[in-house]
């Protein structure tokens, strides 16, 4: 029997533009935690810019999904498949805003640009760009025996953010003079533990396509 | 709990010297629907007319193993294959009314079995009709001749016929594949209804037919039982290979 061939122009043409989100995602957060280590404002600016070419691909992306599964009925590994590139897209589409929100806080972050390296705060964004650009290599590569991996680096990451905040809340109650930046911080720290976040759902909607299995909300051995 | 109604141990079928089936087992339950799905000359149709011994009429046909349904071979040299046919029923493909009226085409099994009592007969043909999800469309009409019904009305009645000598297991080969799709989502939605009462097996080559109504997908090729499983399992993560190439339409 020949295949479907226009179903897979269809699967093609939607790995191809889900190979195109992920790669302009990982500018944008790449761009905006280097901005943020770096505190290049025209960089951080440039994030800014960047979004809306995000906004119109996660739409194209949406609507060739809805095509599919209208014309195409798709089921087994394309139906996985289909529905999790739906998935991954809304939460690359996520994280293209969360690179933005931070670029938009590095400009008031000022004279307080040192404090955000005296807390890490550099470092956990520098790992977890690292870790999105890993988790997104493997949404071309189905490569799902790394997802543990991603699972374990997601959770670490949390951990370091939840102390950065603490480090930071500390600050806050010590020294009145800093409340309005160390606000600021705090969201920069919460916006790279999502990014974090969305990075281990990736991972588990790459377990979903290739093993067929929900792993969301389930406990993992540290 | 699950019972099994029918149940097939290490059967073979040939025609002739030509092996159609090799080896199949397999337990279909009670009240449920099971669909057959395969490419053309892969053995489901032969295998849904092993189930009730039409294959008997094929000359040179030879079966081995054992087909059970309530435990009963019905192979075996006892069985009436009359009283079998009666529990076992059977739609085709081509809806096949007698050239006679629509009351005639329903009344005719109970007729035969002895039923004379007009009364009775009427009782009949009322439910047998409102459980085949047609009697409000004829109920004004029941002398019309059944040839002058529309397809999808002609398979309903049909599946009348069936059900008025009260079958516990209707098999159906492609009962809608020729018609469109409104009498086509009729007679999903009445094989959904007769669940309640009835097994039912069903051969399809629509596959979203068989994703829609059937709660067991068996996957015949070449002649063999690739897989059987849950439809929702079958449509969403199949286990062999073989199955996901053919629901996804790359066989070959």
């Amino acid at each position: 029997m020949e295949s479907n061939r226009i179903f897979d122009l269809e699967l093609k043409k939607l790995a191809q533009k889900m190979v195109q989100m992920c790669s302009q995602v990982n500018v944008q957060v790449n761009n905006a935690l280097t901005a943020l280590k770096d505190y290049d404002l025209d960089l951080a600016k440039k994030v800014v810019k960047n979004d809306k070419k995000i906004d119109t691909l996660d739409v194209k992306i949406d609507k060739l999904c809805q095509r599919i599964f209208a014309l195409q009925q798709p089921v087994a590994s394309d139906l996985r498949y289909i529905l999790s590139a739906l998935k991954i897209n809304n939460d690359l589409e996520r994280v293209g805003d969360h690179a933005v929100n931070i670029a938009k806080r590095i400009g008031p972050l000022g004279d307080y640009r040192p404090l955000v390296t005296e807390l890490g705060v550099d470092t956990v964004g520098q790992e977890t760009s690292l870790l999105f650009a890993d988790v997104l290599s493997l949404v071309e590569s189905h490569d799902v025996k790394y997802c543990k991996k991603i699972y374990g680096r997601a959770a670490s990451l949390k951990v370091g953010c939840e102390a950065i905040a603490q480090k930071v809340l500390d600050q806050m109650m010590h020294k009145s003079e800093v409340v309005v930046v160390a606000s600021n911080i705090l969201i920069i720290v919460n916006l790279i533990e999502r990014i974090a976040g969305y990075s281990n759902n990736i991972a588990e909607s790459i377990t979903f396509v290739v093993k067929g299995e929900i792993v969301k909300h389930k406990k993992r051995r540290k | 709990m699950i019972v099994e109604k029918i149940q097939t141990e290490n059967m073979f079928l040939h025609y002739g010297s030509k092996m159609a089936l090799n080896d199949i087992s397999i337990r279909i339950p009670e009240k449920k629907v099971t669909a057959f799905i395969g490419p053309s000359g892969c053995g489901k149709s032969t295998f849904l007319r092993s189930l009730n011994r039409m294959n008997d009429l094929i000359d040179g046909v030879k079966i081995e193993g054992n087909i059970l349904i309530d435990n009963i071979n019905i192979y075996d040299k006892n069985i009436d294959v009359v009283t079998l046919r009666k529990k076992v029923g059977m739609e085709f493909q081509k809806s096949n009314p007698f050239a006679k009226s629509i009351y005639e085409n329903v009344a005719y099994g109970p007729r035969i079995n002895g039923v004379s009592d007009r009364k009775q007969l009427d009782e009949i043909v009322e439910t047998a009709l409102k459980n085949a999800a047609i009697w409000e469309e004829v109920k004004d009409r029941l002398g019309d001749s059944a040839l002058g019904l529309s397809g999808g009305q002609q398979q309903r009645l049909c599946i009348a016929r069936t059900l008025a000598v009260n079958p516990e297991i209707v098999l159906m080969d492609e009962p809608a594949s020729a018609l469109d799709p409104l009498s086509t989502a009729k007679i999903e939605e009445l094989i959904v209804e007769l669940k309640e009462n009835y097994t039912i097996v069903i051969v399809t080559h629509n596959m979203q037919q068989a994703a829609r109504i059937s709660d067991l997908t068996a996957f015949f090729y070449l002649g063999e039982l690739i897989e059987f499983d849950k439809t929702k399992k079958m449509f969403t993560n199949p286990n062999k290979k073989q199955t996901e190439d053919y629901i996804t339409g790359r066989f070959g």
